[in-house]
């Protein structure tokens, strides 16, 4: 792999060791809207970031940074 | 024993005299599961005191909002921070990963509901191999496609800027060429620089073949000394990457949204065309 950036590498890899101790997941809905959540209880959470292609998504306030949702695992 | 709890249970709920035998079998594997979960609903939608409780209630029941929404027939792709790629990167890094923008274009390419895809970019490079995958993607759509630097599209950023059919930047919006051995990073193979040079060969046929930059050009901005305090190359401002052919037009994103819906049009029109 080969990093072409403007950023330097340095910077880009400090605190490689982090690399998944932190408590955010990424949970997509049905309706394919991911998000990346930061868990603040069991099943619970706040948007961090909202990542869909669809720029009404973007409109929509409950899917708003910030806000908090809740969810359930859904096997079916 | 005929008097054990148990058997007054079994009696009562399945083997009783007072239940109809017909009524059990049928219904429990089938409707059960549902009367409990629609009735439910009703009740809680009809008081209706609380609506932003309400859509908690049906993102935790149900997974989905019940939002109406508008039907957007362009699809909107942001490519920010850093192109992440095999290695994941820490968390201070904002990144876009291939993972999220790969099927994002597969299915964009095969709705029918999507006419347009608008692609934004704000971003600070990453790795060679996804950036280039994102640009060969946007290249080979059918769809027409628009691309917008916002800020920066600096480094992998490039070919991803220029994949598209019609290519827009903002005044103040940069774009830095430079070449990738100077900062690149080999993980796992040996750093040669003719593998590196074959590298940079993609990166620039790739700019030469989607742009209206010559290769030899581009290579004289990438080679450019006296520009950059760390590395050789150029960091092109918005109609100066205009005016060396790399990008289309300077504008925002009113001209780019303009620009998709008409070429928007443009296809419909061939579609009818050869419909008749």
């Amino acid at each position: 792999m080969i990093i072409h950036s403007v950023v330097p590498l340095e910077l880009v890899f400090e605190n490689y060791e982090q690399n998944g101790r932190q408590n955010i997941r990424e949970l997509t809905f049905p309706g394919g809207v991911t998000m990346l959540v930061e868990e603040t209880g069991s099943f619970e959470g706040t948007i961090v970031r909202l990542i869909s292609p669809n720029p009404q998504d973007y409109l929509n306030p409950r899917l708003a940074p910030g806000q908090k949702i809740r969810f359930r695992p859904d096997f079916s | 024993m005929p008097n054990t709890p148990v058997n007054e249970y079994l009696n009562k709920t399945s083997l009783g005299p007072n239940q109809p035998p017909d009524t059990p079998p049928p219904h429990p594997p089938v409707t059960p599961p549902q009367p409990p979960a629609a009735p439910p609903q009703p009740p809680d939608m009809a008081p209706g005191d609380d609506p932003k409780k309400r859509v908690l209630d049906t993102i935790s029941q149900l997974g989905q909002t019940n939002v109406p929404q508008l039907d957007s027939n362009i699809y909107c792709l942001s490519i920010i921070g850093q192109v992440e790629g095999h290695i994941q990167l820490p968390p201070q890094n904002k990144t876009t990963k291939y993972e999220h923008i790969i099927p994002q274009l597969v299915a964009a390419e095969q709705n029918a509901k999507v006419e347009g895809i608008l692609c934004i970019l704000n971003t600070v490079g990453g790795d060679v191999e996804a950036g280039l995958a994102i640009a060969e993607m946007i290249a080979s759509l059918s769809k027409p496609v628009v691309t917008l630097v916002l800020g920066g599209g600096h480094s992998i950023g490039v070919p991803i800027a220029v994949a598209g059919n019609y290519s827009f930047i903002a005044e103040t919006a940069t774009m830095t060429i430079h070449p990738i051995r100077l900062t690149g990073l080999v993980i796992g193979v040996p750093q040669t620089f003719e593998y590196l040079d074959k590298m940079q060969d993609r990166v620039v046929s790739f700019v030469a073949r989607n742009s209206k930059i010559s290769e030899q050009q581009f290579r004289d901005l990438m080679m450019a000394t006296g520009q950059l305090t760390r590395d050789i190359g150029t960091n092109v401002i918005g109609s100066d990457a205009v005016k060396y052919g790399l990008i289309d037009e300077v504008g925002g994103l009113g001209n780019a949204l303009k620009k998709l819906n008409e070429l928007i049009e443009k296809k419909r029109a061939e579609q009818q065309v050869i419909q008749q």
